[in-house]
């Protein structure tokens, strides 16, 4: 699959991931609207992308293409900024969403709150927000 | 295996603290919890010291202090409970005979500091996984946590605002205490949105302020002929760090490991706790953690905290000198549960800000975001 990248390059004052080590792979997906996940040899899927697999050790475990869905393990709407650039925003909608593939990812939720509860499913689409890196934001599927 | 003695304990100024670094409180703290313990700077042998954002803070508090050659440093840092983890350190090195006077010390200027943002570049690159989401965190964290758990099991934001309106009846005794005016579980649910499900409410204090406490061997104690509080049991573990997402379940914390432990230690059950000091950065901290420890089912902690069981004259008294929510939280405030549950059980206070007839006490720190978890009994020896 491949998701929509929504420019976003002018308009954000947030936090940008800087890709270092392990983390390059993942986010040079994310420019072409890949979200991936490293799967190792030994089974073993994680996110975030790590030098090592948890599971076996295994260095440098490679990646995989994530279907891009999954469902709502929990979120909470922030009333307060958490970051800079996030004033305008409030009140926005943060969650942790389990990817059908398995890894559980933090991702910003861009929805309304009252549309959104636990176990609900969702899909990702990405905000670039640098030369080198776009953010997973999920929607509702 | 040895039990340290926890000899002296102490607070610096709490609340806003303009004047003074976190060296300054954490030093204040430490001097004065000697006074307490009847011995001086020249006893100290070892510090343990944890926070501060400071490169290298054993050596740090050690140099300020102007220690002779401690024998044992330690500056393990794992959040609000790095406190309670270091009373195992202690222990061991007392049990080998390498310290007889160990200072745990902590200071803060989390209200009228300078901030300690740093750009992703500097930090973690997991950050950049955490950070861009705009998770307002510590709060916001916690309340993902809440809300899995409310799914799970039911929990309302009523049951969890019990906690606050409980804690704040003990923080109306505490001359110390920032916020004493008696509130209900409506003024919980109506003051002001957080993080949901967290109202304002809900959340600790963020406050300036040092606190420090004095383990000491058991010939020490002897010859200072203090009461003797024991270290009875003591264990940690952790199970993520920045990245809540990385929590393997949200509706359970270490303290499901660490409590067991620390009470097999001890030779106790949790029937057997007089006064529990449990970290209450939210509400929902308390609520997880009584769960975990066993004071009530997985999933019933709920029901458990209503109609003020925590509160004075309820059936487990809980955070006595008013807790992170009411008291004071300087980023790190595990230090404030070890000084608390001592007190109790010297039988420092009177009326019914003193549990009577305490003789065993629970202190339970939590680190970063429900990551770290370490719990310590503590013995009143008769």
């Amino acid at each position: 699959m491949s998701a929509p990248v929504e420019d976003r390059r002018e308009e954000w004052d947030g936090p940008v991931p800087v890709p270092t080590g392990a983390t390059v792979p993942f986010w040079a997906g994310t420019l072409e609207g890949e979200l991936r996940y490293q799967e190792c040899d030994c089974g073993n899927r994680q996110l975030y992308p790590r030098a090592v697999c948890t599971a076996c050790g295994a260095e440098d475990p490679p990646f995989e293409d994530s279907e891009g869905v999954g469902t709502i393990y929990t979120y909470t709407v922030c009333h307060v900024p958490g970051e800079p650039g996030f004033g305008d925003r409030v009140p926005y909608v943060v969650g942790a969403i389990d990817l059908a593939e398995g890894p559980r990812l933090l991702a910003l939720l861009d929805a309304e709150p009252t549309d959104l509860e636990i176990g609900s499913s969702v899909a990702v689409t990405f905000w670039r927000l640098s030369d080198e890196a776009a953010m997973p934001v999920f929607v509702p599927a | 295996m040895a039990e340290p003695i926890l000899a002296g304990v102490a607070e610096s100024e709490l609340g806003e603290t303009p004047d003074r670094n976190w060296l300054d409180n954490a030093a204040i703290a430490t001097v004065r919890a000697l006074e307490d313990a009847g011995c001086s700077l020249a006893d100290v042998d070892g510090v343990a010291v944890a926070g501060g954002d400071d490169y290298m803070p054993a050596l740090v508090l050690s140099e300020y202090l102007d220690l002779d050659e401690p024998s044992f440093l330690e500056g393990t840092e794992i959040g609000g409970s790095s406190f309670e983890h270091f009373c195992g350190h202690v222990r061991d090195a007392m049990t080998r005979g390498e310290a007889d006077v160990v200072v745990v010390a902590y200071g803060s200027t989390s209200k009228t500091g300078p901030g300690r943002d740093r750009s992703l570049e500097e930090t973690h690159p997991v950050d950049g996984f955490v950070r861009p989401t705009g998770l307002f965190r510590p709060p916001g964290a916690y309340a993902m946590a809440a809300r899995r758990h409310m799914h799970e099991y039911g929990t309302t934001e009523e049951q969890l605002a019990e906690i606050a309106v409980a804690t704040r009846e003990w923080a109306s005794m505490n001359p110390k205490a920032a916020q004493q005016e008696p509130i209900t579980v409506d003024d919980v649910l109506e003051s002001r949105q957080i993080a949901e499900p967290f109202n304002l409410l809900d959340c600790c204090l963020v406050s300036d302020g040092g606190g420090a406490v004095v383990l000491v061997s058991e010939e020490k104690a002897a010859e200072l002929g203090v009461p003797e509080i024991a270290v009875a049991g003591v264990a940690s573990t952790s199970t993520h760090r920045q990245d809540i997402s990385e929590m393997p379940d949200m509706t359970t914390t270490g303290a499901a490991v660490t409590g067991p432990k620390a009470f097999a230690q001890a030779g106790i059950t949790h029937d057997d706790v007089d006064v529990a000091e449990i970290y209450d950065s939210f509400t929902y901290t308390a609520l997880v953690t009584l769960e975990d420890l066993g004071f009530c089912e997985t999933g019933a902690g709920g029901e458990f905290v209503a109609g003020g069981t925590t509160a004075p004259g309820g059936e487990l008294p809980m955070n006595t000198q008013g807790g992170g929510l009411s008291y004071c939280h300087p980023g790190h405030f595990g230090v404030f549960v070890l000084i608390e549950a001592a007190r109790q059980l010297r039988g420092d206070y009177t009326g019914e800000r003193q549990v009577d007839g305490a003789e065993i006490a629970v202190a339970h720190g939590t680190g970063g975001l429900l990551s770290s978890s370490s719990t310590v009994v503590l013995r009143r020896e008769a």
